[in-house]
């Protein structure tokens, strides 16, 4: 009996072996991860599911849509660009599992807008995709140290940053509300520490400051988060978490008739997926808040009209929002930039055609991008705005007036920028 | 006479394991130079998982008590890892033993606590440990909040060569460490208190007459089981380079338990078995799902439903595991034959 | 005031994981099997509910139906598995074992299932009474009407559940069936549909238990929700706190379990949520390992 067990393993790990040699045989090697004759091939990881994927849900949706009627328009010099999408449900180890299929498995050329701080930071730690000169582009966070080019070298952000959003708002407060109590909702991670780094530098001094562990917001969680606000007579309310925080924290806050100055970040701060919660529009009235890019109401925008055209036609019935115009001005910017990289595009020409002329990439934002040689930051500022009596955010006064800044010690100053027309039709040129 | 007779089958026996796991080690080395990334990273999670199940086994296979929170036990190891890396910028071998250390504690811990308890309340204990352990590091700043540590174990030495990669590394270091863990509770399992456990889970009142101290010999298993556990969640957390409360989910506690079934609960042997169908699932999943060219929703949620319906079989139809049951099923055979 | 508040959220909270833990222990005291997977039960029962509110458009048309489908679901699954269960594995290491990894893996299938029919997104559930809080002199407490009709109702099934078992015969039979199968067989008590009866009324339980769950929360219904990861483990928890064979130890389990989070939610920290419930148990099962109302070991399953 035990001399056949000894034999039974050495025949196992004889087939086994000889299984995986015949299994390895090597493909012959394409002329770049991700590009072959006919197709760009791209991955995202965000959440799809789960507590924290409330209205982010629909970007994939949205780049889709964008990236079809590319398509449709002969692609990128004739290549048809595709996306795969995984659902991460915001938990950074699925991000890091989700991220390894997408590189091992479905071999993608580039990351697109990976969603998340925590995310982000897990993968760069353990997929490290700057390692393997995996461009990782237009990540879908504000956190300010992804700018860092000596740790993060293939990263490229969009977003302004948080570190930028705060001054912004800490420049509005001193402007419109010097001398009242100023009270804080941020997130328990480097997500939520970056805004406090934004507020320290702008001079904010919170009289209460309430942090949530991501993935405990609830309606149960709020109700003992505005208790806290009531105890320290909190004027004004900055709510700087993710939607469904925002939505939680304002959903209880009409049931219990609390009505302070809110202040909505824009993370979490789409009004359609607000209201979807059931948050009555009357609680947003007068509310603050931000944006880089057109309002989603405004019609007369030509980008916000040919983008809301594009997805009525792909997504029927689906609202168009902020998550929406991020994320068809995210495929856009992606894009130009496949089609700047070259008739034979590699990665490392993708990441060079952001460098060079990623400032000069058409798109819909109101501030300038600040890409360059030594530079991977993308978007630098906001235009202020109220939100409406049916909820939706316009800019104060109906003229935009943005500000820009930098994630350092820089001054928030008014910014001159004007957007360049919209390129023929949307598409690159 | 009897003695003498019996002890040169025990050395034989110990050697002849000795040579099996270096065979073992042997065909790990081939088999992570030919294989692709992909392949070599599964294989270094299922490495953790053979370790991880194994504990499982010893715990409730061998000594009869269930536990539904072995993730939390899996976390105290890679905290502790993570920290002592961090901290006290140990090297990585030590924190590795710091793991198996301090998940030994919190399972002498839990061991007493729970030496009382039995069936259904131990389950309990066990599954709110698992739930609310992890989330206890968002209380303390030194672990690092709900995104963690940063648990990098380095690159591998330059003497390997360039073109070793990063997940070989993680691979051979898991299969070290699981191979060394498999001899280990081989041996524990077959020595006295290997013994002492079987004939507690056989009979305790029995036990107890035949003078075996019932609490200790549980808290040891317990004890034991979760160093071994703590090891297997150091592990983990250097496959995914973070140390998180997300990592260690109720989900994690509940597929350890699923694998340790489908080895069969009681059979060392079986863990290599229920730790490749953890992993491979996902992935034959993807697959079936992809033939039958389903939607969305049926493909993410596939993998899902098939472990668990896999789970329920087993139990059913195959309740100590395939290995056992063939063995069940040849003694029968042998004794009709009779 | 906020003393106030913690103890109304505590309560309403705390019923429904009585709810829930009720229908544990009735699982158990019929067919001596913890039931893990009824908290997606309940999830499966809720989303009946959600299919009736949203074509029908009426909460209180929809309660019914999710119990109803509550209640089916669960005697299906006592028929099919428990019986499959018994029959397989009286035997061998894994005996003791068995059930609960049974049951395990149907939480795992039932959960699946929902979300390959519902999806993974958020559904809505509209509550029938508004949950604003009521106002009593310009002050807004957290109670509203909604907690109010929770509680009410919770009331009134426990009434109605302790009445069938203490004074109906078909109680008596259930009692019996538990504590001695072989003996009720011989008095003519058709155990086996006894135990499903059993199974029955603890799904119908649970619907009412995810219903509430559901609107007390943010409305929102899908199978990841917190909400029903808290009523998995609470109602085990509540129930395992009450001793699992008395029905009085889940309720008083579930108050205490739901009002002791809610304390330590508010005055100690927020991030002590998913451990709270654990220092809870391990202090009580200290004290008493058989929990609170529980009967001695010797009657250990």
């Amino acid at each position: 009996m035990k001399a056949m067990n000894r034999r039974k393993l050495i025949t196992v790990s004889a087939v086994l072996a000889a299984v995986s040699l015949a299994v390895t045989a090597v493909p012959a090697q394409a002329a770049e991860v991700g590009v072959s004759s006919s197709e760009i091939k791209l991955g995202m990881t965000l959440p799809m599911t789960g507590t924290a994927s409330l209205g982010y849900n629909k970007i994939p949706g949205a780049a889709k849509a964008y990236f079809d009627y590319l398509n449709a328009n002969g692609g990128i010099n004739g290549r048809k660009v595709t996306l795969v999408v995984k659902d991460d449900r915001y938990v950074p180890t699925e991000a890091v599992a989700k991220t390894n299929e997408l590189i091992l498995k479905d071999k993608v050329m580039a990351l697109l807008a990976p969603l998340g701080t925590a995310n982000n930071k897990a993968v760069a730690a353990s997929v490290n995709p700057a390692r393997r000169g995996i461009p990782v582009l237009f990540v879908n966070t504000g956190f300010s140290g992804f700018a860092d080019t000596k740790k993060y070298p293939t990263t490229y952000t969009v977003l302004p940053s948080y570190i930028m959003e705060a001054k912004i708002m800490g420049q509005y407060i001193k402007d419109n509300f010097a001398g009242k109590k100023i009270g804080l909702l941020y997130q328990d991670d480097d997500f939520g520490i970056d805004a406090l780094a934004g507020f320290k530098t702008a001079g904010v001094n919170f009289a209460v400051k309430v942090p949530y562990a991501s993935g405990s917001q609830s309606a149960a969680a709020a109700a003992g988060w505005i208790t806290k606000f009531k105890a320290a007579e909190a004027d004004v309310v900055i709510l700087f978490g993710v939607s469904s925080a925002t939505s939680a924290m304002l959903g209880v806050a009409a049931q219990l008739k609390y009505a302070p100055q809110w202040m909505l970040g824009s993370v979490g701060g789409d009004a359609t997926t607000i209201k979807l919660t059931g948050v009555p529009a009357g609680v947003l009235y007068n509310a603050i808040g931000f944006s880089p890019v057109p309002a989603t109401t405004d019609m007369k925008d030509e980008y916000v009209k040919l983008f809301s055209d594009i997805y009525a036609k792909a997504v029927p019935g689906s609202p168009f929002d902020l998550n929406v115009l991020l994320g068809m001005n995210t495929a856009f910017m992606t894009a130009q930039a496949l089609k700047a990289a070259g008739p034979n595009p590699t990665r490392k020409s993708l990441m060079a055609a952001i460098d060079s002329k990623g400032a000069t990439f058409a798109n819909s934002a109101l501030v300038p991008a600040a890409y360059s040689q030594t530079n991977h930051v993308g978007l630098t500022g906001y235009w202020v705005g109220k939100y409406s009596p049916t909820g939706d955010l316009a800019p104060v006064g109906g003229t935009y007036v943005t500000y820009t800044t930098d994630s350092g010690a820089g001054a928030v100053v008014k910014s001159t920028y004007v957007r360049p027309a919209m390129p023929a039709k949307g598409l690159p040129n | 006479m009897y003695l003498e007779l019996r002890r040169p089958a025990v050395h034989k026996k110990q050697s002849r394991d000795i040579v099996l796991f270096i065979l073992g080690g042997v065909v790990l080395y081939f088999l992570s130079g030919v294989v692709d990334e992909l392949r070599v990273y599964q294989g270094a999670t299922i490495a953790v998982y053979v370790i991880a199940i194994s504990s499982i086994i010893l715990l409730t296979g061998y000594s009869g008590q269930v536990s539904l929170g072995h993730g939390a036990l899996m976390a105290v190891g890679a905290y502790a890892a993570a920290v002592a890396h961090i901290e006290l910028k140990l090297p990585i071998i030590l924190c590795f033993v710091i793991a198996v250390l301090a998940s030994a504690v919190g399972g002498a811990l839990l061991g007493a606590a729970a030496a009382r308890l039995s069936g259904p309340y131990l389950a309990g204990t066990t599954l709110a440990l698992a739930i609310g352990l992890p989330s206890l590091a968002n209380q303390f700043g030194v672990l690092g909040g709900e995104q963690g540590l940063l648990f990098d174990v380095g690159f591998p030495p330059l003497s390997l060569g360039e073109e070793f990669t990063q997940y070989k590394w993680f691979f051979w270091i898991a299969g070290l460490a699981a191979l060394i863990s498999m001899w280990a509770i081989k041996n524990i399992l077959g020595s006295r208190y290997g013994r002492t456990w079987r004939a507690i889970r056989g009979n305790d009142v029995a036990a107890q007459l035949c003078g075996i101290n019932i609490a200790r010999s549980k808290i040891l298993a317990f004890t034991i089981s979760a160093g071994i556990a703590g090891l297997a969640g150091a592990l983990l957390s250097m496959t995914i380079g973070t140390v998180s409360p997300s990592a260690f989910p109720l989900a994690l506690s509940f597929s350890l338990l699923t694998g340790a079934v489908l080895s069969g609960i009681t059979t060392l042997a079986g863990a290599m078995i229920g730790a490749v169908v953890l992993v491979a699932i996902p992935e034959i999943a993807d697959v079936v799902a992809h033939r039958i060219g389903s939607s969305e929703r049926v493909t993410t949620n596939l993998p899902g439903f098939l472990v668990s319906a896999l789970l329920i079989v087993t139990v059913l139809f195959v309740p100590n595991g395939p290995v056992e049951q063939h063995r069940a099923r040849k003694a029968k055979h042998l004794a009709s034959q009779k | 005031m906020d003393l106030l508040n913690t103890f109304l959220i505590g309560i309403t909270a705390g019923t429904i994981y009585a709810l829930m833990a009720i229908s544990m222990v009735l699982v158990w005291r019929s067919t001596r099997v913890v039931n893990f997977a009824q908290a997606g039960m309940a999830l499966l029962s809720t989303y009946f509910g959600y299919e009736a509110v949203t074509r029908l458009e009426s909460f209180w048309i929809a309660l019914p139906v999710a119990m109803i489908g509550g209640a089916l679901v669960a005697a299906l699954v006592e028929m099919i598995l428990i019986r499959l269960l018994v029959k397989h594995s009286t035997s061998g290491p894994i005996a003791g074992v068995a059930p609960i990894i049974a049951t395990l893996g149907l939480l795992g299938v039932i959960r699946s299932i929902s979300a390959m029919i519902w999806g993974g997104q958020d559904l809505r559930i509209v509550g029938p009474v508004s949950n604003d809080g009521f106002t009593i002199n310009a002050t807004t407490l957290v109670f509203s009407p909604l907690k109010l009709l929770i509680l009410v109702t919770v009331l009134v099934l426990m009434l109605i559940l302790s009445v069938i078992f203490q004074k109906t015969n078909i109680g008596l039979a259930l009692r019996a069936s538990a504590y001695a199968p072989e003996i009720a067989r011989l008095s003519g008590i058709k155990v086996d549909w006894v135990r499903t009866l059993g199974w029955a009324l603890a799904g119908a339980t649970g619907a009412v238990a995810g219903m509430f769950q559901t609107v007390n929360g943010n409305g929102t219904l899908s199978p990841d929700s917190i909400e029903f990861s808290l009523l998995l483990v609470s109602g085990f928890i509540a129930a395992v706190i009450g001793g699992l064979d008395s029905l009085i130890g889940a309720v008083i389990g579930g108050l205490v379990l739901g009002l002791m989070i809610s304390f330590v939610l508010m005055y100690v920290s927020s991030g002590l949520f998913f451990i709270a419930p654990f220092v809870i148990l391990l202090t009580i099962l200290f004290i008493r390992p058989q929990g609170v109302f529980g009967a001695k070991a010797a009657r250990r399953a």
